[in-house]
C-alpha cells in the first residue's frame, strides 16, 4: 500500500461520508468513476482498503454501528463484482491468500456477521467457501477436507449456539486437523464473552467483520504446515 | 414500606425503607420450580409458579410477567427453536422478501396462543400480587420487532433503501404495541419495559433512529401507562436524551458498562435509572466478586432517590447457583442507602 497522499485521503474521506450517510449507490458510482479515471486496483488498494481498515478501528471503538459496517460491506461487495468484471484486473489479480470455510453454527440462523465477514475476506484476497447457516459439524469438517482449506470460520450469535462450535473442535482434531486447519469464531456473544473463545476451542476471534482477514492473516501464519 | 411503595417512592424521588430492587429472573424462575423450559414458557400457570418461587427465595421488588421476545415473533408466524435450559429463539423469520410486509398479519389477541400465554401470565401475577409488587411487562419495541419478523440484515436493508416498506410494517408494528402494551396495562402491569436490543447506537446509526423516531413518539403517546426502556443487551448513552424525551417514559435501564453519572448529567435527576449489574454474567462469579460488584453499583448510586437497583443485559443463566443471586440480594438488604 502507498504511503497517502492529500488527494487519495480526500477520497477516502468522500466514500467513508457517503457510507455514512448510507449513500451506497454513489459511493459505488464514484469508485467507479475513479477505476475508470485509473484502474480498479488503485481505487481498491489505495482507496477503498485503506478506508475500510480505519472503519474498522471506528467500529471496534463503538463509534460506527453495524448499520455502518453493512453499508460499507454492501459498497465493497458491489465495487468487487465490477472488478471481477475488468479484464485488467483480473488479469492482475494474485493468488489467494488462503481458503476459508465459513459458515453459522448448526441451530443459529443470524447470517449477517457471516456475511460481512465472507465479504470483507474475498475484498482482501481470501478464497471463501460459504455454507450459509445452520451448518452440521460434520459438513465444515468435510468441507475443510475437500477444499483442503486453511481456516475453519464460525459465526455464532448467542451462547446458546456457540456451544456447539466445540463440536467442530472435537472432529477436526479427531480426524488429525488439529492446527493444520485453524478455527476462528465470531459474533456477538464472543464480545460479550472473550472467554468462550478459548472454551469451545477456537483459535481466534476478531471484534469486527472488517477485522476478520486480518485475524485470517494471523491464523495462517500460525498454521502447521 | 411494601415492594410497590418501594418502587414508586424510586419514581417519586421519595425515600425508600431500603434500596428498591430487581432482577430478571424469569427464565430463572424455571430453574427454581425445576421446569423444563419448554412447558415453562408455554404455560402461563408454571411461569406464575416460577414467579412466586423467585419472590420465596429473593424476595425482589418487581416481577416480570411473561418475557420472550421470540414468542412474539411467533404471534406473527415466525418459527421457534426450543433449547433446553433457555429461552426460546426464533428459528426462521416470518417475512424473507418485502412482498410479504403487505400479508403480514397483525396477531388476533383472542386467538394468538402465543399472545394469550403473555396475557393470562400477566393477569396471574397481577391479581396474586396487586398493591403489593410491581408487576413489569415487557414488550417489543415497534422499531426492533421487524427484525425478529424478517432477521437483522433485512430490518436494516430495509431502513436503508426501502422506506416505503419501512412504512408499511411499522405501521402494522406500531399498532400491535399500543394494543399489546394497553392490553398489559388493563391487565394490572405496573408499568411496561421496551428493550432497545435493535434501535440503539451499536445497531444503526443516527440517521436511521431519526427516521424511527417519529414511530416511536407515535406508539409510546397511545399508551395508557408509563414505559422503562431497557438497554437490551447494547449500549444506548448515544441515544439517551432522546428515548429520555419519548412519552410516558419514566425510567432507563443502562447497559454494564455504562455510566450513571453520564447518563443523569445527560437526562437530568428526574427520571428513575436503573441497573446495571451484568445478569449473563451472575454464573461466573464468586460470591467475594458478587458483593464487590454490588457494592460499587450501590455505592455510586448511594444518595439517588431515582435509583433502582437492576440486572442488566439478558436473563440470569438457568444454571446459577441460587447462593450467588441470594449474595447480592443480602447485599442490598444490608446496604445503607442514603446515609
Amino acid at each position: 500500500m502507498k504511503p497517502n497522499n492529500p488527494e487519495t485521503e480526500k477520497k477516502q474521506d468522500l466514500i467513508a461520508s457517503l457510507i455514512n450517510e448510507g449513500e451506497k449507490h454513489q459511493a459505488v458510482e464514484l469508485l467507479h468513476q475513479w477505476a475508470v479515471q485509473t484502474s480498479f486496483n488503485e481505487v481498491i488498494y489505495n482507496i477503498l482498503e485503506p478506508m475500510l481498515v480505519n472503519w474498522g478501528k471506528l467500529w471496534m471503538q463503538g463509534k460506527l454501528s453495524l448499520a455502518h459496517g453493512y453499508v460499507s460491506g454492501k459498497v465493497a461487495e458491489e465495487f468487487y463484482l465490477l472488478a471481477a468484471n475488468d479484464p485488467e484486473f483480473k488479469n492482475s489479480s494474485v493468488k489467494a491468500r488462503g481458503t476459508v470455510i465459513l459458515g453459522n453454527i448448526e441451530d443459529d440462523f443470524h447470517p449477517l456477521g457471516r456475511r460481512l465477514v465472507g465479504i470483507y475476506a474475498q475484498a482482501a484476497g481470501w478464497n471463501i467457501i460459504d455454507l450459509g447457516t445452520d451448518v452440521p459439524t460434520q459438513t465444515f469438517v468435510e468441507k475443510a477436507g475437500e477444499y483442503q482449506a486453511d481456516i475453519i470460520a464460525i459465526s455464532a450469535m448467542m451462547f446458546t449456539t456457540a456451544k456447539n462450535i466445540l463440536k467442530v473442535r472435537q472432529e477436526l482434531d479427531r480426524n488429525g486437523f488439529s492446527g493444520k486447519v485453524k478455527l476462528a469464531v465470531g459474533g456477538a456473544v464472543f464480545k460479550l464473552r472473550p472467554e468462550l473463545v478459548a472454551e469451545i476451542g477456537g483459535d481466534g476471534t476478531a471484534d469486527t467483520a472488517i477485522d476478520a482477514p486480518a485475524l485470517f492473516e494471523k491464523l495462517l501464519g500460525e498454521k502447521v504446515v | 414500606m411494601n415492594s410497590l411503595e418501594r418502587i414508586l417512592a424510586a419514581v417519586t424521588g421519595d425515600e425508600a425503607d431500603h434500596q428498591p430492587f430487581t432482577m430478571l429472573l424469569s427464565l430463572y424462575g424455571a430453574s427454581l420450580i425445576k421446569s423444563d423450559t419448554f412447558p415453562y414458557y408455554r404455560d402461563p400457570e408454571l411461569w406464575f409458579d416460577g414467579q412466586q418461587a423467585v419472590v420465596d427465595q429473593f424476595d425482589p421488588d418487581i416481577l416480570i410477567s411473561p418475557f420472550s421476545f421470540p414468542i412474539e415473533a411467533e404471534a406473527f408466524g415466525s418459527e421457534l427453536v426450543f433449547l433446553k435450559n433457555y429461552a426460546p429463539n426464533v428459528r426462521k423469520p416470518i417475512i424473507t422478501s418485502l412482498s410479504q410486509i403487505n400479508s403480514l398479519t397483525v396477531p388476533d389477541f383472542e386467538k394468538s396462543k402465543a399472545i394469550q400465554f403473555f396475557l393470562k401470565g400477566n393477569e396471574l401475577l397481577s391479581q396474586h400480587y396487586k398493591g403489593n409488587r410491581a408487576i413489569a411487562s415487557p414488550i417489543h419495541s415497534p422499531a426492533d420487532l421487524p427484525s425478529l419478523l424478517m432477521g437483522i440484515e433485512m430490518w436494516i436493508d430495509t431502513l436503508l433503501f426501502h422506506p416505503e416498506s419501512v412504512d408499511q410494517i411499522m405501521k402494522k408494528t406500531v399498532d400491535h404495541f399500543v394494543r399489546l402494551g394497553n392490553e398489559f396495562l388493563a391487565g394490572g402491569t405496573t408499568f411496561l419495559v421496551v428493550p432497545v436490543n435493535f434501535t440503539n447506537p451499536m445497531m444503526i446509526s443516527e440517521k436511521i433512529f431519526s427516521r424511527l423516531l417519529p414511530y416511536l413518539e407515535s406508539a409510546f403517546s397511545q399508551l395508557k401507562g408509563p414505559v422503562v426502556i431497557h438497554n437490551g443487551g447494547c449500549k444506548i448513552m448515544g441515544f439517551i436524551d432522546r428515548f429520555a424525551q419519548l412519552p410516558n417514559v419514566i425510567a432507563l435501564v443502562l447497559e454494564p458498562t455504562e455510566s450513571f453519572d453520564k447518563a443523569r448529567l445527560i437526562i437530568g435527576d428526574n427520571l428513575v435509572l436503573m441497573g446495571n449489574f451484568d445478569g449473563p454474567n451472575f454464573v461466573n462469579l464468586s460470591g467475594e466478586k458478587a458483593t464487590e460488584l454490588t457494592l460499587k453499583i450501590l455505592n455510586n448510586r448511594k444518595a439517588d432517590k431515582h435509583f433502582i437497583f437492576a440486572t442488566s443485559n439478558a436473563d440470569i443463566p438457568y444454571d446459577t447457583p441460587v447462593e450467588i443471586i441470594r449474595t447480592v440480594v443480602d447485599t442490598i438488604r444490608g446496604f445503607k442507602k442514603y446515609d
